[in-house]
């Protein structure tokens, strides 16, 4: 194999992850793998649960994370959300959790608000998260 | 005729006054052997405080919004537009929450909008929103939580307008006279507040109570500790913190030292105070009431970026996020300080608050808050930096177990 091909090859590699990236989105697009959530609720249990409850639904004075979250967050990019969650929380050590760590619990939020999984993982850079829109309607396209 | 008042106070103690602790043993009534039907007066009538762990029934934690520099009011522009911050008020907030209103709203006003968007409706938010309305403008509330929710009726609620409001090298000499001014005419608003039904502000007094002789409070820095909040972005010692207090000494009482004996409390030294505080249901209603009244409106909306300020339909916001401002607004002055307190199940005819081996109580409508700074560190600096806001049940229970115990003393009615 010559290394031109090598490069070629590269480049439609490349190439594909940034046209990926770019075009946008759902979450209702299979955008975790139910693995990543098995990992986020292990997390979940250790940082979150003692204020958001087990269930995520919170209490008198957490938030929720399901319900009216999907409201508050209708319409979102999970980039923002990503950042919400990795520069808030935990509240107690805020930004302490490594940037898989926070992919892995948004793919947890993500579950319990009924969004399918897919077959890739939820990255955890900006550029792939921007893309994807937090919609509360199933859109008529990501049907399947 | 020359009667030993204090011997009748005593008298008259040991047989009504806190005796029945706990509600079940019925106090003996009448006067003691050999004396005349006592003059009673405010004294002698304090209910005891049924202290008791089972009787624990709310655990709140607040994070008090404190910004180093002192509370944020500048402008700036987002979008379209003017956005007048009113955040960062530490453990000031329901205090001077007035006259902090009265300066954003000042400037919100100076471009003479029909329409105010106000965010947040914590007591800053829903203050601010009020003010606006008295101004002239019709105002939204764009709020996550109604004050109910909010970490605003999570605090202490009683009038501290200095409480980790800033440091002192941190905002300046000339935040001392712009805290004056927002103390004054808070104080002067909620003159309009007492006697309303219900009590949204109230007086009671405030009781010191001690085994040794008081200490005086010390301001002084301690040379042992090493750095400070220039150099290491967070305060390192209760020297730091503003005092501001002798700026509005002709408003407040003094304490008085009173005899031993003078009062049913058993211990050697006593102080008395009186003191303006909050009941968060009735002020939070009172307040909510004249929003909607003056044709308020609320939209329940999260923020997610500043930006976002600049898409509202009104061009002039105030923006009152209280600690959210950390994150929402990359605000680095603004330090989390952790409060907790513990709520006994309310005592409507225990009219008074005391202090004693660390531990806070207070009557107020909603329950008796206990309040006791966890660990060895005392003043200010409890709580700095600690954005826990889990409630611990042991912190309340040990509380409530020191009034207890000087509950406990007291004379016991006899069967």
């Amino acid at each position: 194999m010559g290394g031109k091909t090598i490069l070629a090859a590269l480049l439609t590699v490349v190439l594909a992850g940034a046209a990926q990236a770019q075009s946008p989105r759902s979450a209702w697009d299979g955008v975790y793998t139910d693995a990543q959530a098995q990992r986020g609720a292990a997390l979940y249990a250790r940082h979150c649960v003692m204020c958001h409850r087990p269930g995520l639904g919170g209490d008198y004075e957490t938030p929720p994370l399901t319900g009216v979250f999907l409201h508050a967050w209708a319409g979102a990019d999970l980039a923002t959300l990503f950042d919400k969650v990795a520069v808030t929380m935990p509240l107690s050590r805020p930004g302490t959790l490594s940037p898989a760590e926070n992919a892995d619990i948004l793919a947890l939020i993500l579950q319990a608000n009924g969004f399918p999984a897919g077959t890739a993982e939820l990255s955890a850079d900006p550029g792939p998260l921007k893309a994807i829109r937090l919609d509360v309607a199933r859109p008529a396209r990501g049907a399947r | 005729m020359a009667m030993d008042r204090r011997h009748l106070l005593k008298a008259s103690l040991a047989t009504g006054g806190l005796m029945g602790l706990g509600g079940c043993a019925a106090a003996p009534r009448g006067a003691g052997p050999g004396s005349a039907p006592v003059f009673r007066d405010s004294l002698l009538s304090l209910a005891p405080i049924r202290a008791t762990t089972d009787r624990i029934f709310d655990l709140k934690v607040c994070l008090r919004p404190f910004r180093a520099l002192g509370p944020r009011l500048d402008v700036e522009q987002i979008g379209g537009a003017m956005v007048v911050h009113n955040y960062g008020h530490g453990g000031s907030g329901w205090s001077l929450a007035r006259g902090s209103a009265n300066i954003a709203v000042q400037k919100a006003m100076s471009t003479s909008p029909a329409r105010i968007a106000v965010i947040g409706c914590g007591i800053i938010g829903l203050t601010s929103a009020i003010t606006a309305q008295r101004a002239g403008a019709q105002v939204t509330i764009y709020t996550r939580d109604l004050l109910p929710k909010t970490r605003s009726v999570r605090a202490n609620g009683s009038w501290t307008p200095s409480s980790r409001i800033a440091l002192t090298q941190a905002a300046g000499p000339a935040f001392g006279a712009l805290w004056e001014q927002m103390a004054r005419y808070s104080w002067k608003t909620y003159r309009s507040y007492l006697g309303l039904a219900g009590n949204p502000v109230a007086f009671c007094d405030q009781y010191a109570l001690s085994d040794t002789p008081f200490q005086p409070a010390v301001h002084q820095p301690d040379p042992s500790v090493q750095g400070s909040y220039e150099t290491t972005g967070m305060p390192q010692q209760n020297s730091e913190f503003g005092r501001y207090d002798d700026r509005i000494r002709d408003l407040m009482p003094r304490a008085e030292t009173l005899p031993e004996g003078a009062t049913p409390f058993p211990v050697k030294y006593v102080s008395r105070n009186s003191g303006m505080f909050f009941n968060f249901t009735e002020l939070g209603q009172v307040l909510m009431r004249e929003f909607y009244g003056a044709g308020g409106k609320v939209v329940i909306r999260q923020f997610h970026a500043p930006s976002e300020l600049g898409g509202l339909p009104e061009k002039v916001v105030i923006n009152c996020p209280g600690y959210a401002a950390r994150d929402m607004w990359k605000d680095k002055a603004m330090i989390p300080v952790r409060g907790q307190t513990g709520w006994l199940i309310p005592q409507p005819e225990v009219n008074y608050g005391l202090s004693y081996n660390g531990t806070s109580v207070l009557s107020k409508s909603d329950g008796i808050m206990v309040l006791r700074a966890p660990g060895p560190v005392r003043g200010e600096m409890n709580g700095v930096g600690d954005s826990n806001e889990v409630a611990s049940r042991s912190e309340t229970e040990s509380a409530v177990r020191v009034i207890e115990r000087l509950f406990a003393r007291f004379p016991k009615a006899s069967a």
